[in-house]
């Protein structure tokens, strides 16, 4: 009894002098009559089986389908439906024809991805002003019926050619995504505005098929293990990972004894990696280089004569198109006799900074070392004359006779692929008007009155701007285009696009100017194939490892839907989930293309599949080794070094007929460079895709946002290394931290491309998102994004 | 058994007093959007009795006192800001977040909080689709274990039902809602969240200290 007086006294005297039971006292018994409302606790009676299953962890082999140029293979460790962690390809290297397929640092990311807090989690409605950031929680089918109703009252009042699904990349490499589910939509209500070419490879797309009749110019990377010499002009696999084993090949290249050569204006972390030798260069003049080795290689008489008569037009007199003069001639050009400019070595040093010796010694090197791999990044043509560039990667090629050949390469875009799988969700738009999908922004100001000049084909004329957007999944819609607060204005004007609809994981800076805000789903959350880029013989197999978390939907089952409030769900899912997409892919890929594809559970069990061949491709050798029963797609069909076809657009100080190098409006030699004295260029950083995964603090640690800086130019400035700094021109203006080193040329800034725009409330970027000092002037024949061409100031903050 | 029920008469207005405070506690952090449950706690609760004794019992007495329809959607936009999203959310309501070494959900914590929801027989209705950690949750939880505590039993099981609720608090809300509370107070201005967030981290103490003595002093019943 005296314990329980213990008890009573604790009660009574102590714990009554505990604040916390005052309150309770003061606020009175019972307060809230009616508990807590609905309960989210809820009885279970399933204990035992549960039991059963904890402690078994389930590996499931998986895909994601961004726009990396690989496919790496994700195996999500599960226990008790959640994914305790991830790891990748255990699958010892060597055998190079089933090379591994690991992830990088982005891959191991992917658990960070999934169960960020900030995932975008329940449909939303805008309540501010557009792009203001206010948003509301909303049903999906309020989400729905908002969609079907504007989609067929935009249509309805401005016709089919209001409607666009936006250029974006976050769902591209795998069977279904956002981007065909919206445009499947659209073409089975009236139509939408097509958008062609892309922002990654968009001068080198138009301008190689001018060559060659194709962008198919590349080989297979394992040819490369019968290269001699190696040339990686712009282009920084380390980094941007252009198809996940290409680096093994460089790297049993390299074992082989062949010399790498790196061309950039950084000391990559390629160049670090693979590179005999790394030659520094201003950007915007690479084909002024280009141009000083041929004429290196044509008057030491290194060029291959008997290739150029048999395959090319246009090297020299005797070789033109009819109709066009001799003094046309790439060689006439390169020897100066028709503008009085020979492109000799010291002339390509005052533009380019690659000194006159250096120039001679490569070009040697290149000319007399068979058989040689020049090989082209994509940077240096996002330029303003990209094209040259693409094209005059091309010509060395031709000059050299390195095309066709095993362990030569053809340069140009470079793709290359004898690896396919069928793609069973298709889209037919009724609709054919197109613009090059970088023009987006005219189309909104201006549509009606774009021409061919602008790009425009399909149609003479367009009958209306775009006025509905949808954006999926994402970030072109402001981040990822060029000059960001022009597109901002744009946008924020809400008479122009009336619409814009975003799909997205995160709250990205275009995901701010949604009027309807969709959560979708990671990779994790559903199921798909991945394939890489066009480069590779390998799929991966994207299994659903999870249900969809929190109110995240696949953007094909949500667009599905819409369909069915217009009356056209039937047509637009032909009774398949995005399964049994998965299952028709992998049935008619063994039966229409491949008798030793997988079965679906083989594939499954797998992981991936790797496709064998007897030996690499080499890029043109089937039109190499028999031209006449295997001609060029050009209208000659041979090689047109010079092509009558741009000759007849006659606009040839922009155009021209052979690869020039043309100087670049905010290059080197643009007297604005006196008010903006640095070049800036952007790159792909290793931390992320593109824009995909700037919020993730683990990949900000393997590798933070900051600007590149040579010593010189700092020194200049007073800036030091770690200082924060101002970029800016007369587009914009952005607060960076740099990073002063020598591995950047002097003269030349640069800032990872893919940073989150993030504005204080001046419009000053506070994260370096470079597009805000981007231009959207297009470069002149693909209409393409020039966005490494940029004079800028820097000074520090 | 005179002694037993005497023991449960005696803790009877203890339980039923923390069990309320946790209901008013869980009300506080109701999304508010849909419903008037801010003018509904306001009228039932009178926090103008909380001012004298704590901060955050002054700042929300004070807050009811002007709480009007217009700045009722205030409130809403900054509950959607710290706990709901679009985007960046400044104080994130579930324990994974505050410990899992890099700030993620579903972590390990949210398994076992789980395991302990699915030993009473309990499971989240959204299991496996959102995480079994928040807040709410955990603070529904504890309003259903100390319902237990007040429905007649013996003397050995009340002291297992408090044994439960002290895991609970030493496993699980004494570690992560300090932090969580200390987040809201250096993310937000909003009165209401501030006075809340200062009352969830004290009350949480209290109750475990208090917890932790009447389990001593029932062990020598």
């Amino acid at each position: 009894m005296s314990e329980n007086n213990h008890l009573k006294n604790l009660l009574n005297n102590k714990m009554q002098r505990r604040t916390f039971l005052k309150w309770s006292g003061a606020i009175g018994i019972p307060v809230i009559a009616g508990g807590i409302g609905t309960k989210m606790l809820v009885d279970h009676k399933e204990e035992t089986k549960k039991a059963v299953a904890k402690d078994n962890e389930k590996i499931i082999s998986t895909c994601s389908i961004n726009n990396c140029g690989g496919r790496c293979v994700i195996k999500a460790h599960v226990k008790d439906g959640v994914v305790v962690r991830v790891s990748t390809d255990t699958q010892p290297g060597g055998d190079l024809s089933t090379p591994p397929l690991r992830a990088c640092v982005r891959g191991r990311n992917y658990r960070s991805l999934l169960y960020h807090p900030d995932r975008l989690k329940f449909p939303m409605k805008r309540i501010g002003k557009r792009g203001e950031g206010k948003f509301e929680r909303i049903s999906w089918d309020e989400a729905i019926e908002t969609i079907a109703s504007k989609v067929k009252r935009i249509g309805d009042k401005y016709g089919p050619e209001s409607r666009y699904v936006n250029y974006a990349s976050g769902q591209s490499w795998g069977l279904h995504g956002g981007k065909s589910a919206a445009r499947k939509l659209l073409a089975l209500t009236g139509g939408y505005l097509n958008a062609r070419n892309d922002y990654s490879s968009g001068a080198g797309n138009v301008a190689t098929p001018y060559t060659y009749g194709t962008n198919n110019s590349g080989s297979s990377f394992d040819s490369l293990l019968h290269s001699k010499l190696i040339i990686l002009w712009g282009q920084n696999p380390s980094e941007m990972i252009f198809s996940t084993p290409y680096r093994e090949y460089l790297m049993q290249a390299k074992k082989n004894g062949t010399k790498i050569i790196v061309i950039d204006p950084r000391y990559t972390d390629t160049a670090i990696a693979f590179a005999d030798e790394w030659i520094p260069i201003l950007p915007t003049t690479d084909t002024a280089l280009m141009d000083a080795m041929g004429y290196v290689i044509v008057t030491e008489k290194l060029h291959d004569q008997a290739f150029l008569d048999k395959y090319c037009i246009g090297f020299d007199g005797d070789h033109m198109p009819d109709g066009v003069a001799k003094e046309e001639s790439l060689q006439n050009y390169l020897l100066g006799e028709k503008d009085g400019v020979p492109k000799t070595p010291e002339w390509a040093e005052q533009i380019c900074g690659v000194s006159a010796a250096k120039i001679r010694e490569i070009a040697r090197e290149y000319a007399n070392t068979k058989p040689a791999a020049l090989i082209q990044g994509w940077a240096a043509q996002r330029q303003a004359y990209g094209e040259q560039f693409m094209r005059g990667g091309a010509q060395l090629a031709c000059l050299t006779g390195n095309v066709g050949k095993l362990g030569g390469w053809a340069a140009g875009t470079g793709y290359w692929s004898r690896s396919d799988i069928v793609y069973p969700f298709s889209v037919e738009n009724p609709v054919k008007a197109s613009i090059p999908c970088f023009l987006w922004t005219t189309a909104v100001e201006k549509g009606t009155e774009m021409t061919a000049t602008d790009g425009l084909v399909g149609t003479d004329k367009l009958t209306t701007n775009i006025k509905a957007i949808f954006n999926m999944a994402g970030n072109m819609l402001i981040n990822q285009h060029a000059d960001i607060n022009k597109t901002r204005k744009l946008l924020e004007d809400e008479s122009k696009v009336e619409f814009i609809v975003v799909s997205d994981l995160f709250m990205t800076p275009s995901a701010k100017y949604a009027d309807i805000l969709l959560p979708g789903t990671t990779f994790f959350e559903r199921y798909d194939i991945g394939v890489p880029w066009c480069f590779g013989d390998y799929v991966v197999f994207g299994d659903k490892t999870i249900d969809p978390l929190y109110e995240c939907r696949d953007e094909y089952d949500v667009f599905a839907e819409i369909a069915g409030k217009l009356g056209v769900k039937e047509k637009f899912t032909e009774g398949r989930s995005t399964l049994d997409l998965v299952k028709e892919s992998v049935e008619r890929t063994k039966k229409e293309l491949d008798p030793n594809f997988p079965t679906f559970e083989e594939f499954r069990k797998q992981g991936v599949h790797h496709f064998k061949y007897d030996e690499p491709l080499v890029g043109f050798k089937d039109q190499i080794d028999d031209l006449e029963k295997n001609p060029f797609e050009t209208p000659s069909g041979k090689i047109e070094l010079f092509s009558k076809a741009l000759w007849d657009m006659n606009q040839h100080e922009e155009i021209p007929a052979i690869a020039k190098y043309i100087s670049s409006w905010e290059g080197p030699e643009d007297p604005l460079i006196n008010e903006f004295p640095l070049q800036l260029i952007s790159w792909h950083y290793k931390r992320r895709c593109h824009s995909t995964y700037d919020n993730q603090e683990w990949l900000e640690e393997a590798a933070k946002q900051e600007m590149w800086l040579n010593p010189n130019d700092a020194d200049k400035r007073g800036i030091k290394n770690g200082d924060r700094v101002q970029v800016f021109n007369e587009r914009g203006s952005l607060l960076i931290d740099v990073k002063v080193t020598p591995r950047i040329t002097p003269g030349v800034a640069g800032i990872p491309q893919g940073a989150w725009y993030t504005p204080d409330k001046n419009g000053l970027d506070q994260r370096g998102s470079v597009n805000v000092l981007t231009s959207q002037r297009p470069t002149a024949l693909a209409k393409a994004n020039p966005q490494l061409t940029n004079l800028v100031e820097v000074k520090k903050a | 058994m005179t002694l037993t029920k005497s023991i449960h008469t005696q803790l009877q207005p203890f339980m039923q007093s923390r069990q309320n405070f946790y209901k008013i506690l869980y009300s506080l952090f109701l999304d508010p959007t849909n419903e008037e449950i801010l003018f509904e706690i306001g009228t039932l609760v009178n926090f103008g009795e909380l001012e004298e004794f704590h901060e955050g019992g002054g700042i929300l007495a004070c807050f009811f006192a002007q709480l009007t329809t217009e700045n009722y959607r205030l409130e809403i936009e900054e509950y959607h800001r710290l706990f709901v999203g679009p985007g960046y959310l400044a104080a994130p309501p579930w324990e994974s977040f505050y410990r899992s070494k890099d700030h993620l959900l579903f972590d390990d914590c949210m398994l076992q909080i789980r395991d302990q929801y699915h030993q009473f027989g309990l499971k989240f209705i959204k299991e496996n689709n959102e995480p079994d950690d928040h807040l709410l949750l955990e603070l529904e939880f504890m309003i259903h274990l100390s319902d237990l505590c007040l429905q007649p039993s013996e003397t050995d099981e009340i002291l297992e039902l408090i044994s439960s609720q002290i895991h609970l608090h030493q496993e699980h809300l004494s570690i992560w809602i300090p932090n969580f509370c200390d987040r809201v107070i250096d993310h937000t201005k909003s009165q209401l969240y501030i006075g809340a967030a200062m009352l969830l981290k004290d009350f949480i103490n209290y109750d475990l200290a208090s917890l932790l003595e009447i389990r001593e002093a029932l062990a020598n019943v």
